[in-house]
């Protein structure tokens, strides 16, 4: 039932597409950009499932060819990934609680001194 | 061996300095408007001055107090004429004269069409520099009337480029002593069916690129008081004048180049005569005619007029030199 | 370990990127105090932060002779853990001569802008952490075209995209500067996301992250997976090279973001999107009908090329005109190899906008105006990168663009499609807009009148116009010397960006695929050397002409009180200021196009849903493009 996990990660892929677009509070954008990240992790801890496999925990003696474990490299990618999702909300709040000062509004469709 | 590399440098200073460098562009490209002058004026029932009346204007204006304005910046103010005038007679120099090309195996089509460029953005930079209200203007509707020209000579060229690149099997040809070679051996560029449209569209820019009316928009006298020489005087503006005739011996010249290229006598004083004389009669219809006939137009109707007809006509060329006719 | 072995030339792609994310280190655990110098608030860190840059940058240039003359491909493996089993296991750099080229490009950009922000940032607080950015941005680009690992580039694009957002909103005060980053933020990190993407389905298709493997394992076993993979990296590539649809991402941080480091937004963020997109398509994916991808690369380029020159002719602010300019370059940079000029003059003429605004503080063409006379040599340095961005012989822009228009045209002729030809027109044309905004911003910013409130501008310091005469030089050398320039440097770039087989097997991958030779045919000639003695001779003998005949002979004043005859002429009116500049410049083209300016502008809406959904768009017809096409 892997495939369930690859549907899940392209609806929130596109979720998070769609609620970027079509909110207009900044904060939900914001909300929307996470929720595109964890699509995406989702989709990377997926790829490296295997269905039966053990973790990737090994002592030297352990490991033989006939060891079944889970891809260990999408989990540490996932881990990466997570860090920066994480450093993206930070950094785009802070610039979010910036603009409310200066803009004292949240609208984005108010947020537009730079057009055309 | 070093007398021999000597007499190459003497014979290519030559060039430059007397033919088909300055002293010829001087000559012939003052002769060129005075005989311009001389018709429209008979077009117009009017007398006109003598033949040689813009050599005596240059030296009367060379002769004339050179006045710098407290406005202005000094350097590129008095340096744009020098510029924009050397640049010109370089060009001139690339452009083969039949059989006889001095310099044209060092540079293209494409290459001519930028440093085209040069006199025209030395004009608009002295112009800036001058700090004129009325040079401001005349520079802006100069460079719309660049912009204009840009369109249809760049098809025309790609044009040209594509029929002589099919005959000589290379695909397509910038080279402009390749064009020369070409129509020695092929006959000129304008008995070929697909060039005429484009003939006709170059020799609707050649106005256009001289400033001449009805696109004379950037130096109209009437409104904006020769726009970008507003300023300029003595010298400069003598300079000025000067690369303006010049400018009309280089598109004539490039003109007659181009589409009536042939084989030369062998001679270089005598091609040098008839490509003159080909380049009165292209002046005289180009220029002159269409200045007695037509009214100063409005930039805006400038740009959409080579926009629109001339660029139209330059595409059916291309079109039909994409289709090998 | 000893000292020869650590001074290997093998090690110098790993110093390079150290050095920056050391310098970046060691700045914040300095603190953030600032100096008491007024002119060098930061101290010492600016000092770490130029020494970082110029280390760099000989580090690199030390790579010149093995890579781009020996033809070397450097492999780098991380802690030497390499190959094993067939697979990569180790995270490697993989250094050949395109890498390199766009390396070299990136440090020599960073180091200039460095030279440069050193008087420049007088007027911030904050300066140290500023420095801080700088290194890392610096860094992060600089990994991204070194590296040989797929996720690693991805790691790499997220540190310069959060470091350039930063430096964007550095100046918070400035008009615009937290909406612009902001805004770059949220489309930035939806391509990031897409190359993420991308990066994890190729590693479930191939299960290596290594580019080399990769490039070894993609030909003959493309499926819908993979183009699909390749649509995402495609499109996260383009969100950092801010090519159409992306190009409003990339006006805004430039307007807002200090000039040194709109520098690096143009001259080297764009080059790092453009590096990913030709690694992918001349690399991974190079079998996957090359022709109908060229196409499309070169439509996108074209277009970008006219949609961002006119937006550029309708700008009233000088660092938002440069910024469209910046992309419409880019346009060329797709279709061919103009990257190092771009680099080159872009750096230049930002940082001559940055120059304007630190003495005047502002970049309103409306307001500025006659400037030549205080700054002499910020003018005579801004023509020269104007007259190098619009391709005026014998500026390097020129060089570049004569081989695109021969290359463009000549591939028109060849594969009879006139979808070619158009690009070479398109491309001609764009050119000489570009002319057309320069004039504009030299009239309305460099000459016509001065301005009563700016009777008391400065020349900018000798640090700054140090910086600007560094990319001049390089902008009229390169102009001149193209045939060397092409053998140094570009020529081993164009066939490294050919040559997939020797990358892959000098990894230690096999490959099947054949060495590829690339040969440069020219239709036309230019000898920009030659031209110039002409032009030279033909200069001295008018010159000498001139003064001989007394064209010297001027008279001026420079007191106050000026004679009427050294007045300007208003036709027997008033004499008022009155300069003729700002947006209006060229209505006569304006008014014929105005319904298509119209349209752009309510386009560029401004609202970042409407950039989103851009992205969005793009995407999805990239999927389908990939999916019909290839």
């Amino acid at each position: 039932m892997i495939q369930f996990n690859y549907i899940c990660s392209f609806f929130l892929i596109v979720l998070g597409f769609y609620t970027i677009v079509t909110k207009y509070n900044l904060v939900k954008t914001v909300i929307g950009m996470s929720v595109m990240d964890y699509g995406v992790n989702l989709l990377i801890i997926s790829i490296g499932y295997n269905p039966g496999g053990t973790a990737p925990i090994f002592t030297a003696g352990e490991l033989t060819r006939a060891s079944y474990f889970v891809d260990p490299i999408p989990q540490a990618l996932t881990l990466t990934s997570i860090v920066i999702g994480a450093c993206v909300t930070a950094m785009s709040m802070s610039l979010v609680i910036r603009m409310h000062e200066s803009y004292g509004t949240l609208d984005t469709r108010e947020i537009r001194r730079l057009r055309g | 061996m070093t007398a021999s590399i000597f007499l190459n440098g003497l014979q290519y200073l030559g060039y430059i300095l007397i033919f088909p460098g300055f002293l010829f562009c001087f000559l012939c490209g003052m002769l060129l408007t005075g005989i311009d002058r001389k018709l429209v004026a008979r077009m117009q029932k009017r007398v006109g001055p003598p033949i040689l009346q813009p050599f005596y204007d240059f030296f009367k204006l060379c002769g004339k107090e050179t006045i710098v304005p407290a406005a202005a910046s000094r350097t590129t103010f008095l340096m744009a004429p020098l510029v924009g005038l050397a640049a010109l007679v370089v060009i001139q120099l690339f452009i083969p004269i039949r059989g006889f090309s001095a310099f044209s195996g060092m540079a293209d089509i494409i290459v001519i069409l930028y440093l085209l460029l040069i006199p025209a953005l030395a004009a608009i930079l002295g112009a800036a520099a001058s700090g004129s209200p009325y040079a401001g203007v005349g520079l802006s509707r100069e460079m719309v009337t660049i912009i204009a020209c840009e369109l249809p000579l760049v098809l025309v060229l790609l044009a040209i480029a594509k029929t002589v690149g099919n005959a000589m099997g290379t695909g397509l040809c910038f080279s402009l002593s390749e064009i020369a070679r070409y129509q020695v051996e092929n006959g000129s560029l304008i008995t070929k069916l697909s060039m005429i449209p484009a003939a006709v569209a170059f020799a609707m820019v050649i106005p256009g690129e001289t400033g001449s009316h009805p696109f004379d928009t950037a130096e109209a006298e009437t409104e904006i008081c020769e726009g970008m020489h507003a300023e300029y005087s003595g010298a400069p503006l003598a300079v000025f004048k000067l690369s303006h005739a010049v400018k009309v011996l280089t598109m004539t010249s490039l003109f007659v180049a181009l589409f009536f290229g042939g084989v030369g006598t062998g001679i270089t004083a005598i091609d040098g005569v008839i490509v003159f004389a080909l380049c009165v009669v292209a002046t005289a219809l180009f220029i002159s005619f269409v200045h007695a006939v037509t009214a100063r137009l409005k930039i805006e109707q400038v740009f959409k007029y080579y926009w629109t007809v001339v660029s139209g006509l330059a595409l059916i060329s291309l079109v039909l030199a994409w289709y090998g006719l | 370990m000893n000292f020869a072995n650590m001074t290997d030339y093998h090690h110098f792609p790993i110093y390079a990127i150290m050095v920056l994310f050391l310098g970046a280190f060691i700045i914040a655990a300095s603190g953030g105090k600032p100096s008491k110098n007024p002119n060098n608030p930061a101290g010492f860190r600016a000092w770490i932060a130029l020494i970082a840059t110029a280390a760099s940058l000989c580090f690199l240039i030390a790579l010149i002779r093995p890579v781009m003359l020996g033809g070397e491909v450097i492999a780098y493996w991380m802690g030497s853990r390499g190959i094993s089993g067939g697979y990569a296991i180790g995270i490697a750099l993989e250094v050949d001569a395109l890498s390199l080229f766009f390396a070299l490009l990136i440090a020599t950009a960073v180091f200039v802008s460095a030279v440069y922000s050193i008087r420049y940032m007088v007027h911030d607080d904050c300066v140290p952490q500023y420095y801080v950015l700088y290194c890392l941005l610096a860094g992060g680009v600089l990994g991204l075209v070194l590296s040989g690992d797929i996720f690693n580039m991805f790691v790499m694009v997220e540190i310069l995209t959060f470091a350039a957002v930063a430096l964007t909103a550095f100046r918070t005060k400035v008009y615009g500067a937290l909406e612009a980053a902001f805004k770059y933020l949220v489309v930035g990190c939806m391509g990031s996301t897409a190359i993420l993407t991308g990066v994890i389905m190729l590693y479930a298709q191939y299960h290596t992250l290594n580019l080399a493997q990769l490039a070894s394992l993609i030909p003959g076993t493309m499926n819908n997976a993979t183009k699909l993979a390749f649509a995402f990296l495609y499109i996260g590539f383009s969100t950092k090279a801010f090519i159409v649809p992306f190009h409003p991402l990339a006006a805004d941080a430039h307007g807002a973001a200090p000039a040194s480091i709109s520098v690096l937004i143009s001259g080297v963020l764009t080059k790092s999107g453009i590096y990913g997109i030709m690694r992918l398509t001349y690399f991974l994916f190079q079998t996957m009908g090359l022709g109908r991808m060229q196409f499309m690369l070169v439509f996108i380029g074209s277009v970008s090329m006219f949609v961002c020159v006119t937006m550029a002719l309708a700008q009233h602010d000088f660092k938002r005109l440069l910024a469209y300019h910046s992309i419409s370059q880019i346009g060329y940079v797709l279709a061919a190899y103009h990257a190092m000029n771009h680099t080159l003059f872009k750096g230049l003429l930002f940082l001559a906008a940055g120059a304007v605004l630190h003495e005047t503080g502002t970049t309103d063409l409306g307001k500025l105006g006659g400037l030549s006379k205080k700054m002499p040599h910020t003018t005579v340095l801004f023509l020269i990168g104007a007259f190098s961005i619009s391709g005026v012989p014998p500026f390097n822009g020129f060089a570049s663009k004569w081989m695109i228009y021969q290359a463009s045209y000549q591939k028109a002729v060849d594969t009879g499609n006139i979808g070619f030809l158009l690009v070479t027109v398109i491309a001609l044309v764009t050119s000489t807009l570009t002319l057309a905004s320069f004039v504009k911003v030299s009239q309305s910013v460099f000459f016509g009148q001065l301005p009563k409130e700016y009777e008391n501008v400065k020349e900018v310091p000798f640090g700054m116009r140090l910086a600007m005469g560094i990319l001049a030089a390089l902008c009229v050398v390169t102009g001149l010397f193209p045939k060397s320039v092409t053998a140094l440097l570009t020529e081993p770039a164009a066939k490294a960006a050919a040559n997939v087989g020797s990358y892959i097997t000098s990894m230690g991958f096999k490959t099947s695929l054949p060495a590829v030779e690339v040969s440069f045919v020219e239709a036309g000639v230019w000898e920009p050397i030659n031209w110039l003695l002409i032009l030279c001779i033909a200069l001295l003998a008018v010159t000498i002409v001139a003064v001989a005949g007394k064209y010297d002979r001027v008279s001026e004043t420079t007191s106050e009180n000026v004679e009427t005859k050294y007045q300007l002429f208003y036709g027997g009116e008033e004499n008022v200021y009155s300069q003729v500049g700002g947006g209006d410049l060229f209505w006569g083209f304006k008014h014929n196009w105005r319904h298509y300016f119209d349209f752009m502008h309510k386009l560029h809406s401004g609202v970042v849903n409407d950039y989103a959904l851009w992205a969005v768009v793009a995407l999805a017809l990239a999927i389908v493009y990939m999916m019909i096409a290839l």
